[in-house]
């Protein structure tokens, strides 16, 4: 079954519809405010419309554990009210399965040392592995991660790039982000959205032709011997 | 220091009832025709598991309401709940109902709570700002009317109205008892049926949602529950300030773990709290008591301020 968005229009975003079957991956780019964001968000049924359907469900109207298992949004930042919450108490809390091998997850993503650590005393590379073993307990049949790579540092960009691309490999990954030379080394499909509209819809490998670029980015963007760099 | 804390509160805990204008001792307490024993069982016994279920409550309902709110400052009163309680006393006492008073206060404090859930409803989507600005804007509202029933009333009522305001433990008897039992187990075993929703609403709103929660159901469930348990409390003793803001705050700054696992602490600790509050209220001063609402507030503000400098040192 897959992920269907049909003619969803609000404030930002206009007539949008596409579909992405169950086990494809996708990559949303677009300028910074231009509705990436809230699109994952429609996606995820947090904000409420009856165009999206994800399993045969409608996520702003289904809750419990079907709606938990077939769509999951992962937000730039790790945002925890309470402050004597530990990493090991959030990742427990993120699974939705009765049984969850924690540990095996945190060895993956190379936290185990974060375990007992609290919440609110991770750095923002730290908080941001933890998201994603968070969304990798999680499993769900499609998982949103918003700028997963924001204000890292290049190591951690590349333990990310590792994990976005060998992890979840049965289920849907879209990935939000406005590093391109990440979204192209991944070689997911691309969703481009500019004013509001879905621009660009289609293979890694067709986005990335030179001369797409020039058009979509007006110069800003170059690529260079497999590469994608910004024009500076 | 855990240890020593429960047992300090047991002892207080058995001797409050012991304590007060009169001195009781043991073998006339038992002495079931003497004035001692009547005094014991029908004035302080009952007084003292009074304050502690009534502080419980509030000390309760103030963790979930700054759950809830995610604001610190936020507690049922802020909500106008007390506020409701305190007015519709005073009505009740300028229209000579004298008698209803606990009936009135409660009918306003319930009113209070359904007038904020009929307006958080036609709200577009679930937002907690707004309903505590909604709140805010209510407790302003009954302040004034407030002021128009003193205004209104002669010299004794606005007395009568002013003691309210004050908060009271006076009671004689275990005839209000069993209906705040009732309000704290309910409270207690509500906390305890949507435990995982509460753990999830500690991390955020939207990681609560992504688990399958319905966010806004449970919020109103657990509001809901709170403003019940603490219109029943207020309608008895008047609004006792300060208990539902402080005691979570004092518990989680000494336990230093996540709220989930403060939910029992937190109810028997406010409860400790204003028996203590009253212990003091009663024998500070030998020829009168002193309204709880004094006490709670010049125990608790210090004590506070002191623990907030300790955890934000420069």
């Amino acid at each position: 079954m897959p992920l269907k968005i049909t003619n969803f229009s609000n404030a930002i975003l206009y007539n949008i519809s596409f579909s992405l079957p169950q086990g494809h991956n996708l990559i949303l780019l677009g300028s910074n405010g231009v509705g990436k964001t809230t699109l994952a968000k429609i996606l995820s049924g947090m904000i409420p419309s009856d165009s999206v359907d994800i399993d045969g469900i409608s996520p702003s109207t289904t809750f419990g554990h079907s709606r938990a298992k077939s769509i999951n949004y992962v937000p730039p930042v790790l945002e925890i009210f309470d402050s004597f919450i530990s990493v090991k108490a959030f990742l427990t809390l993120s699974c939705i399965e009765p049984v969850c091998n924690i540990e095996e997850v945190l060895n993956q993503v190379g936290i185990l040392h974060l375990s007992p650590k609290l919440c609110h005393t991770l750095s923002s590379g730290e908080s941001q592995l933890v998201l994603i073993a968070s969304a990798l307990l999680h499993q769900a049949n499609y998982t949103i991660f918003d700028e997963p790579t924001a204000n890292l540092d290049p190591q951690k960009i590349q333990s990310i790039f590792s994990l976005l691309q060998k992890s979840l490999p049965s289920k849907s990954k879209i990935i939000i982000t406005h590093h391109l030379d990440l979204a192209y080394q991944l070689g997911f499909d691309i969703l481009f959205l500019a004013h509001g509209k879905i621009a660009f819809y289609g293979s890694s490998a067709d986005f990335f032709e030179p001369l797409h670029l020039e058009t979509l980015y007006q110069g800003a963007v170059i690529k260079e011997n497999h590469y994608i760099r910004v024009n500076l | 220091m855990k240890i020593l804390a429960i047992i300090f509160s047991v002892f207080i805990l058995c001797i409050a009832p012991f304590f007060g204008q009169v001195s009781l001792d043991l073998a006339s307490v038992l002495d079931t025709k003497s004035m001692q024993h009547k005094i014991f069982f029908d004035i302080r016994l009952p007084r003292v598991v009074l304050a502690f279920l009534v502080g419980g409550i509030l000390a309760l309902g103030g963790l979930i309401f700054q759950i809830v709110f995610r604001n610190p400052m936020s507690t049922p009163f802020t909500l106008g709940v007390a506020s409701g309680a305190t007015l519709f006393t005073a009505i009740a006492i300028v229209l000579g109902f004298t008698t209803s008073v606990p009936l009135f206060a409660f009918v306003g404090a319930m009113s209070t709570v359904l007038i904020l859930f009929s307006v958080t409803l036609r709200l577009s989507h679930h937002d907690s700002s707004s309903l505590l600005l909604i709140g805010i804007a209510l407790s302003f509202f009954y302040s004034a009317s407030l002021m128009l029933m003193f205004y209104l009333s002669n010299l004794q009522e606005s007395y009568e109205i002013m003691r309210f305001t004050m908060g009271s433990l006076d009671i004689v008897g275990f005839g209000s008892i069993p209906i705040l039992v009732f309000c704290a187990v309910l409270l207690l075993l509500v906390i305890y049926t949507y435990d995982y929703e509460v753990k999830l609403l500690l991390t955020s709103y939207e990681f609560a949602y992504l688990k399958g929660i319905n966010v806004k159901k449970t919020t109103y469930i657990l509001l809901f529950t709170v403003s019940v348990a603490v219109g029943v409390a207020v309608s008895f003793t008047g609004p006792i300030g300060f208990v539902g803001l402080i005691i979570p705050h004092i518990l989680k700054s000494i336990y230093k773990v996540s709220a989930d696992r403060l939910i029992y602490p937190i109810f028997f600790y406010g409860g400790v709290f204003l028996v203590l509050s009253d212990l003091l209220g009663r024998n500070i001063t030998s020829h009168t008591d002193i309204p709880i609402g004094v006490v709670t507030s010049f125990l608790g503000a210090p004590f506070f301020i002191y623990l907030l400098l300790r955890s934000h040192k420069v």
